[in-house]
């Protein structure tokens, strides 16, 4: 049973987040295959629902098709019923504007018509892409507790990564008394987590006022904190942004290392299974003789005959004969072919590594890709979804193989230097 | 017709909370989805399951159907309980009973064949293949049969077929677990009937003190001289009648090129039967291990896997061993533990240093069962062949063992 009267959720799910490189040239952020078996948004709306909350709308903007199929009815959630619901709220073309979504308040003033239409006590706007575990229904018991007009999300974030974020002061009743956005230099250590509970009717108000306001943490906090009550939520688990192809692998890489403090079955986080090129009901993982797997993650319908290491594996990935997967990230279906190696890696589904071929040679982890350096710099190549990297083929570090990819000849070549894209 | 209602006294434990069909197989589904997964790959859209035993499990397990995509505006699944009115006042007395007691159902849909099956059987079979087999010979009755040892058949409905095409043939002669059979051709109980004579021999077989479609069906439409076909089923054949049989035919699920190919055969199951769609991948720890072994989402290994079978949740602590076992859900191994040629029902709990079996048991029948729920004591020493009854009270235990082929109730 709930404690707080129901709330509506809006979910902003339209983020491209592009220094997924090519994990995102097919799919919007949220999409993003997670941890074997979810998607990035898995988190969030299963924290929606295990917080007991019912009606939820997802504003979706970019590449929205993989996201649509993979919330589909909400069932997974369960969303479906009488007065649950979850509703996909594309952009649309306004009276004046015909614009995109400018920023996080534009797209929830764009939207005024379902918030009108749920009629609610208070509105919750989140997220898609982010990992963590949180109680919504907490979160809006301190925010009536506090009589807040606006309740904030808030931790504690290393002082040199505060730049990314919006930052708050507070005082030592936790109401916001001071906002910077993206500082460059730090004042306080307490970052966003771009988690919002707004009472429905002081949004609305607040969205009224002036249309130029397009972003809550550009333009309406910063004002709020000035005139109403504005508080910040501590929030002290674990949460991540994996918005970098680094930080995306290394919050994979968490799910296996012990007591890192993510656990995607404890926080009871749901995938869909029905979503997919085929439903999740694969028969369990077989790992045959001679197969060495250690410190990994290996999903149903995986048949592991090589060595599998430190690594996270989706749904019908074969591992063969002699082959060895080291420190990698492994969509469906992908095939790993006999002696083949792939070390530091994500591979997009339905990749073909031949035999004998290298993803991930060499010791130069250090040479970024030329094209993405601020995308690849710490070692980690890519293949996109559906590649297939022929037999005997090295491929080096901080490359990209793109999606499709299908030469035999390599252009010529069997090699692909550190940071080279194909 | 599925028939689904039966528990199976060999097998023991496994059948005190939940029919035959419903026993979890293949690390992750259960018996009776071979025989709906069958249907599903069939195209055969109309179903009835028709169940008495314990049927919980099984209604539970069936859901919508949606698993195997029998929901829909001309598909469904129904589940057949007994019932009284003002004429029966019976339990489904037998195989044949059950399915008389539906005939109405039957009639409802107008079928122009009836295919009878049983929900107890490892197979992989398209049936259509046997009903066009059925219909191009007009026959009133076509079963399945599989070619078995000369010494096993006595187990079975043996039939004569006669060679008269390369998958089949008329029936010559038919005997219900005959003690000296005349041939090796065993029944698989798939039986494809001609609904006016199914009818007819299901009300006539009322008047008979005895109701199952071998022992009285077959043998009064042989009389009858109806046309009566045996088609010859070449495929996997994986019994499970008693545990040791249970055992060994989930052991053809292991190997490189396993007899069982769970993928390959299409299997579904329900995944929001004991919420398996919600388990996280297989977590393997720094030590952990798995050799020639099978494991679903949800597990943890951090102990030595050898030949086995682990099905969602069953999580091995560090320094704990198994060798050809098979654990159901939600088992727990603790440090030390080690564990022999056993199969162990859902939520049960090995404290550390429990023995279960040796490497190798002397006596033939060896495999040791242990129901659900029990909580074996810290060092407890459990035999070869040996049965624990589903949740035994902590006071009921025994001070430190069980020998071989003893049992706990």
């Amino acid at each position: 049973m709930r404690e707080s009267a129901d709330a509506l959720v809006l979910l902003l799910a339209g983020g491209i987040g592009s220094r997924l490189n090519l994990l995102v040239e097919h799919r919007a952020k949220p999409a993003v295959p997670f941890g074997g078996i979810y998607r990035i948004i898995d988190f969030s709306l299963s924290n929606v629902m295990n917080s007991g909350l019912t009606r939820v709308g997802v504003l979706t903007q970019y590449k929205p098709l993989s996201l649509m199929a993979h919330i589909g009815n909400g069932s997974a959630w369960d969303f479906t019923g009488r007065t649950r619901g979850i509703k996909i709220l594309p952009p649309r073309t306004g009276e004046r504007d015909s614009d995109w979504y400018k920023g996080t308040a534009d797209a929830i003033r764009q939207n005024i018509d379902f918030i009108l239409a749920n009629p609610s006590e208070q509105v919750v706007v989140l997220s898609g892409d982010h990992i963590y575990r949180m109680d919504f229904d907490a979160m809006l018991s301190y925010h009536q507790h506090k009589r807040a007009d606006v309740t904030i999300g808030m931790m504690v974030v290393p002082k040199r990564d505060i730049h990314q974020f919006g930052s708050g002061i507070i005082d030592n009743e936790n109401r916001i008394i001071d906002w910077e956005e993206k500082p460059k230099v730090p004042r306080t250590n307490l970052a966003s987590m771009g988690i919002y509970v707004f009472d429905t009717q002081y949004l609305l108000r607040t969205l009224a006022q002036d249309r130029k306001e397009v972003d809550f943490g550009m333009d309406i906090i910063p004002r709020a904190i000035h005139e109403d009550r504005v508080y910040a939520y501590p929030f002290y688990g674990y949460w991540r942004d994996v918005g970098t192809i680094q930080s995306y692998w290394e919050t994979n890489m968490d799910i296996i290392r012990e007591n890192s403090g993510i656990s995607p079955e404890e926080w009871e986080i749901r995938p869909n299974p029905e979503y997919g090129d085929r439903p999740m009901d694969r028969a369990p993982a077989r790992f045959l003789p001679g197969s060495k797997v250690a410190s990994s993650l290996i999903s149903a319908g995986c048949v592991i005959e090589g060595t599998v290491i430190n690594s996270v594996l989706s749904p019908g990935v074969r591992v063969k004969k002699g082959a060895v997967v080291t420190n990698a990230v492994v969509f469906e279906d992908g095939i790993i072919e006999e002696r083949a190696v792939v070390d530091l890696a994500v591979l997009d589904k339905r990749v073909q590594v031949g035999a004998g071929a290298v993803v991930g040679h060499g010791e130069n982890l250090a040479l970024a890709n030329k094209q993405f350096p601020k995308h690849l710099y710490t070692g980690i190549s890519l293949v996109g979804k559906e590649a297939r990297i022929p037999k005997g083929t090295r491929i080096g570090r901080n490359c990209i193989v793109s999606f499709g990819y299908n030469d035999d000849a390599f252009s010529g070549q069997n090699t692909l230097a550190d940071g080279e894209s194909a | 017709m599925i028939l689904a209602g039966g528990r199976v006294d060999e097998l023991g434990v496994l059948t005190h909370y939940r029919p035959k069909s419903a026993v979890p197989f293949g690390g992750f589904a259960r018996v009776i989805d071979f025989p709906l997964s069958n249907l599903l790959h069939s195209g055969i859209e109309r179903i009835a399951i028709l169940s008495q035993y314990r049927s919980y499990s099984l209604i539970n397990h069936i859901g919508t159907g949606a698993a195997w995509d029998m929901i829909g505006r001309n598909r469904g699944i129904s589940i057949l309980p007994p019932f009284k009115d003002y004429e029966n006042p019976h339990w489904y007395r037998g195989s044949a009973d059950a399915v008389y007691q539906n005939i109405d159902y039957m009639q409802y849909y107008g079928p122009s064949v009836i295919l009878i099956l049983s929900g107890d059987h490892i197979y992989q079979m398209d049936y259509r293949k046997m009903i066009r087999y059925h219909k191009e010979h007009d026959a009133d009755l076509t079963a399945a049969f599989i070619k078995v040892p000369l010494e096993s058949a006595s187990r079975f409905g043996v039939a004569e077929i006669a060679d008269d095409f390369e998958d089949g043939g008329r029936m010559l002669s038919y005997e219900e677990k005959p003690a000296e059979p005349k041939g090796r051709w065993a029944s698989l109980t798939v039986f494809c009937f001609r609904p006016s004579v199914l009818f007819e021999a299901l009300k006539k077989n009322q008047e008979n003190t005895s109701y199952e479609f071998g022992r009285d069906i077959i043998p009064m439409l042989m009389r009858q001289k109806c046309k009566v076909h045996g088609y010859k089923f070449r495929g996997y054949w994986g019994y499970t009648r008693t545990i040791d049989e249970y055992w060994q035919t989930s052991m053809d699920l292991l190997g490189p090129e396993p007899k069982i190919d769970l993928e390959a055969w299409g299997i579904r199951t329900n995944l929001a039967h004991r919420n398996i769609a919600d388990r996280q991948p297989v977590k393997i720890g720094v030590h952990g291990s798995l050799d020639n072994s099978m494991a679903y989402n949800g597990c943890i290994i951090e102990g030595t896997v050898r030949n086995s079978i682990l099905f969602p949740g069953v999580h091995v602590m560090a320094g704990a061993e198994i060798n050809d076992s098979i654990l159901f859900f939600d088992n727990i191994v603790h440090e030390g533990v080690q564990l022999n040629r056993m199969v162990s029902d859902v939520n049960t709990v090995f404290n550390r240093d429990v023995r279960v079996g040796a490497a190798e048991c002397e006596k033939a029948s060896r495999v040791s069962v242990i129901g659900w729920n029990n909580n074996v004591p810290e060092g407890f020493r459990i035999g070869c062949g040996c049965r624990v009854a589903p949740r035994i009270a902590a006071e009921k235990w025994p001070a430190n063992r069980l020998e071989d082929g003893e049992e706990l109730q």
